[in-house]
């Protein structure tokens, strides 16, 4: 008999270094996306897009293009109008347009559809399509949107004083959304020795996952059925509200997500392209593929972030926070087509408290239409998780410095304590687990903490000095795992997730899932999940996701929900399967169910290590000799309804130096801590935050979509929108603590947002507290060279 | 997209004739690289056309031109324009534009215009537009001087001027020539990095 650890190993179940089993077809360019997908008689798609971002559309003439060899038509929203699809609704409650109706909204929206023999004759028919259109003025700013006499811009809601989310107060106002107790809060700042306040903005910025979205639609008209290939980030969703908008029967539709690259957010919603390229498909019987280019990707799909915010903190004079206010404009462009649970139209902002323990706290927020783009996603992060993190860690760096006290020692200060766990929020999140200061410690003690404010010290001193140089600290709390469903939901189906099991005769087992891997790689981790559990290896774990006709109905993969909530059915699942194999194991070993114990890969007689059944032994007994009473076969089926939310935590210090003479910020060290619970994989660990922390970066040090006062948007291709490569990106240190969730099966909270959401405060508390010695508070983000120059250039110290 | 141009030619002709040519907005466009007035609709109102090519792009502008002022005790001229490329581009300008006279021999063209460009233009050429257009109008205040000075003298024959500055035969290139703008481009670069601009 081999050695427990020798059998442990074997299964390569958690906890292990696993290498990714998805890996072989990616770096093989064997992997299968929806452009790869090629149906016989596949027609092609294209978009006529808005080049003004405010108009009116006077006339749409098509003749011209129709006349081209190879074009099959073109359709404009009076087109959809008889089948009610030239609107759609939005996960927000609000509609969007699925082509422009009488009015354009912003620029690049679609106005027009093409389909074509290939993709070169639709490009050219688009070309063909004439647009009449009467400009309008703009409204860009969110702040003048809310102006009394400003434009308006939704002229179909014309009157609508009461919006899905409570009153409108303005023809451009969308919602206002309040959490906390505010009577209580504006008490604590009455009271306070010491307040502070700042302005924040979080700029506009993109996903820009490396595939663009895209579908294959195919409706067969002789069986009534629609097969939709999708980049989607959550395929089940997808299938209601297709079956809802089109009155398919939803077992006649059928939404495949195959290979992603990448979502980040970006493929959670519904695009019109998905839609056009459906109804195209419906209306002409034949396969019709759309997949869009990088800019219509930027300009026009999803953005996440747009938030004005203006924080403010109450202390004591020691550093003691007392009260918590925050104001948010959120920018959500010309349709409200937030991905938020249906309750939560600023998702978890509420999440803003963070790692302290606030008395008092109170938050608004205020939604607001502009001639941008819509969307508003999680973009790597929970719902504007982000958003909430950045407020909150940049204001506790303000208040330190207001009162001369060093950045780590604050937080310290502030610290929700390990034992105060369950900790109840001041707006009333239930905390599960965490050791924020034991984190910190750790940090500190890796990086010389001292050792580097002693060098920064002398730097300051030293007129010579060519760079400035600054430590950026952040101490975070997310919020992921979406989540319970007396809380959450989308289009009023509750977040729960699901995982179906079969194992086979042999000892080999299929898992389905409802989430959608788009690089997390959860073939290989939920196999580890199923290989611990079960005991049988990973390696003969299949796991299958994203295709609807044949795995179990979930919410999909965004905000960091797939460990915390799929992990968690796929243990409960395995459960199962673990609890029917005890009996297979006793009536083959002739004894009682509890005359058994359980060890890695088997169940072994109580007392008598010599009389064991191994699990491979018990999936072929459930196929061929079932014990009396008992149905054949292993299989289970669990939807887990999460009881709370997970709580991943972090400490994340960067040193930066800035050329005095350039104003570029060279990021000299970074210092990762993540605690995410239970590690199932520490090297897909390891490489998640490796690339939350590089696109915190991105988002840092470069990404934003800027707008000119018409409404163009300056920055969609990546000639202007920073992707960094291997050539600009840092090097990670990164290092761990365990705190597991005690409402997980598992333990597990997810990490894959959390270098993200961690950093890119980070980032900006490290560029800020360079400045910090000349009365600098606040810099808004990208803080690109140009940026950073005109901050040196107003101090004085430029070169 | 908005800019703001304020330029300042001088010419190598007396203002008298180089007035000849300003009012006459189809001399102008003449002497613009790759415009065309194509139409007159009435006393003040055009139908043109724009082609401009840069590298592999290429658009191609027709719009409305009107004459919204014209002064010839102070040689100034108001117009504006607005026109739209079927690529998805738009653009809009209210030019002023008025002569100095320096001397018998010598003027001065002033031009002062508030473009907004919309669409692809200025998501993608938004960042080149500055450096285009100085270009585009040092070819412009060129053909519009040959164009004058090949006028006949307005002391020799002042009458028989008029009308003659559209058909001046006075050479000039019909489309905005994209190896010129490359090089225009690439010489203010250069000169840029010793400090100076042509």
């Amino acid at each position: 008999m081999n050695a427990p650890v020798e059998r442990t190993s074997a299964l390569a179940g958690i906890g292990e270094s696993r290498l990714r089993k998805e890996d072989a077809r990616f770096i093989q360019g064997k992997g299968i996306y929806v452009d790869d997908v090629k149906l016989p008689g596949m027609l092609h798609m294209d978009i006529v897009r808005a080049p003004v971002a405010h108009a009116r559309i006077k006339s749409i003439r098509k003749e011209e293009a129709l006349k081209i060899p190879g074009v099959h038509a073109v359709l404009t929203a009076d087109d959809l109008k008889p089948l009610k699809l030239h609107w759609m609704p939005t996960l927000a409650g609000d509609v969007a347009a699925v082509l422009a109706d009488q009015k354009v909204h912003f620029q690049m929206q679609e106005v027009a559809v093409v389909i074509a023999d290939d993709r070169y004759i639709a490009a050219d028919a688009v070309e063909a399509v004439q647009v009449e259109y009467e400009e309008l003025p703009a409204l860009i700013d969110p702040h003048e949107a809310l102006k009394p006499g400003a434009v308006v811009l939704r002229e179909d809601l014309a009157g609508r004083t009461e919006g899905a989310h409570g009153a409108r107060t303005h023809p451009n106002h969308i919602f206002t959304w309040e959490a906390g107790d505010k009577a209580a809060t504006d008490a604590a700042f009455a009271r306070a020795p010491v307040t502070v306040k700042e302005q924040l903005l979080y700029p506009r910025v993109h996903p820009c996952p490396l595939e663009t979205c895209g579908c294959v639609a195919s409706f067969d008209p002789v069986r009534g059925e629609l097969t939709t290939y999708m980049t989607s980030q959550a395929p089940h969703v997808v299938r209601t509200v297709v079956s809802l908008l089109s009155g398919i029967p939803e077992s006649k539709v059928r939404i495949i997500s195959p290979d992603i690259g990448g979502g980040f957010g970006n493929k959670v919603g519904v695009y019109p392209g998905y839609v056009c390229a459906i109804v195209a498909s419906i209306v002409l019987g034949r396969p019709v593929k759309w997949v869009e280019d990088r800019i219509e990707n930027i300009s026009s799909t999803a953005f996440a972030r747009d938030y004005h915010m203006t924080g403010e903190l109450a202390a004591t004079s020691d550093g003691k926070i007392t009260g918590l206010r925050v104001n948010v404009i959120a920018d959500h462009g010309a349709f409200d087509a937030c991905a938020d649970p249906t309750k939560y139209p600023a998702g978890m902002f509420h999440i803003c408290s963070g790692s302290y323990d606030i008395a008092a706290a109170y938050c608004r927020v205020d939604g607001v239409y502009t001639n941008k783009a819509p969307g508003g996603v999680a973009y790597r992060c929970s719902f504007r998780v982000t958003e909430a993190v950045y407020l909150v860690e940049r204001m506790i760096d303000v208040l330190a410095q207001k009162l001369g006290i060093d950045k780590a020692e604050i937080r310290y200060r502030n610290f929700i304590r390990k034992e105060q766990f369950p900790y109840r929020s001041p707006f009333g999140f239930e905390y599960d687990s965490g050791d924020y200061r034991t984190a910190l410690a750790k940090v500190l003690a890796a990086v010389d903490y001292k050792a580097l404010r002693s060098e920064q010290a002398a730097k300051r001193k030293d007129p010579a000095s060519s760079s400035l140089m600054g430590i950026g600290i952040t101490t975070f709390t997310e919020v992921v795992g979406a989540g319970p469903s007396k809380m959450c939901d989308i289009l009023g189906v509750g977040m729960f997730d699901s995982c179906e099991i079969r194992v086979h005769p042999t000892g080999s087992a299929i898992a389905r899932m409802g989430t959608i891997n788009q690089g997390q790689g959860h073939q290989t981790t939920y196999a580890q999940i199923i290989a611990t559990e079960i005991g049988i290896p990973s390696d003969v774990v299949q796991v299958e996701e994203g295709d609807t006709s044949t795995a179990p109905y979930g919410l999909g993969t965004y905000g960091s929900r797939s460990t915390p909530v799929a992990g968690a059915a796929i243990a409960m699942a395995a459960r199962k399967i673990h609890a029917k194999a005890r009996k297979i194991a006793a009536h083959l070993l002739e004894v009682g169910d509890r005359d058994l114990e359980w060890e890695i890969d088997r169940f072994k007689v109580k007392g008598d290590g010599s009389r064991f059944k191994t699990m491979k032994d018990i999936c072929w007994a459930a196929y061929h000799e079932p014990p009396p009473g008992l149905e054949p076969g292993l299989e289970a089926v669990h939807y887990y309804d999460p009881p709370n939310f997970t709580y991943p935590f972090g400490a994340y210090l960067c040193v930066v130096d800035i050329d005095k003479g350039t104003g570029e910020v060279k990021v000299r060290r970074f210092y990762a801590l993540d605690d995410c619970g239970t590690r199932i994989n520490p090297m897909i660990i390891e490489g998640q935050i490796h690339g939350g922390l590089t696109e915190g970066f991105a988002v840092a040090l470069g990404q934003q979509m800027p707008f000119d006062a018409q409404g163009n948007l300056l920055g969609n291709t990546l000639m202007d929108y920073f992707l960094p490569t291997a050539v600009e990106t840092p090097k990670w240190e990164t290092d761990f603590t365990v705190t597991p969730s005690p409402h997980h099966p598992i333990g597990a909270k997810g990490v894959a947002e959390s270098p993200h959401v961690g950093s890119i405060p980070c980032f900006s508390n490290a560029v800020i507290d360079a400045f910090s010695h000349l009365s600098v508070t606040h810099m808004n983000m990208p803080h690109t060279s140009w940026r950073v120059w005109q901050q040196l250039e107003t101090c004085g110290i430029a070169r | 997209m908005e800019v703001k141009l304020e330029k300042r030619f001088p010419l190598a002709v007396d203002a008298e004739r180089a007035w000849l040519v300003l009012r006459d907005v189809r001399a102008v466009a003449a002497s613009m690289p790759g415009a065309e007035i194509v139409e007159q609709v009435d006393a003040n109102r055009y139908k043109g056309t724009v082609k401009v090519k840069v590298g592999p792009a290429s658009a191609n502008f027709s719009g409305d031109v009107e004459l919204l002022e014209i002064d010839p005790s102070a040689r100034r001229l108001r117009i504006s324009a607005t026109g739209a490329d079927r690529g998805g581009s738009s653009a809009a300008m209210d030019l002023t534009a008025s002569l100095e006279a320096v001397d018998g021999e010598r003027s001065v063209l002033l031009g002062s215009s508030h473009v907004i460009v919309n669409g692809k233009f200025a998501q993608f050429g938004g960042r080149l537009i500055g450096q285009v257009s100085d270009v585009v109008l040092a070819q412009f205040a060129d053909n519009f001087a040959a164009r004058a000075a090949a006028l006949p003298k307005p002391s020799a024959t002042p009458a028989s001027a008029e009308g003659q500055a559209a058909g001046a035969t006075a050479s000039r290139k019909t489309e905005l020539s994209a190896l010129a703008i490359v090089w225009g481009l690439l010489k203010n670069w250069v000169l840029a990095l010793f400090g100076r601009r042509a």
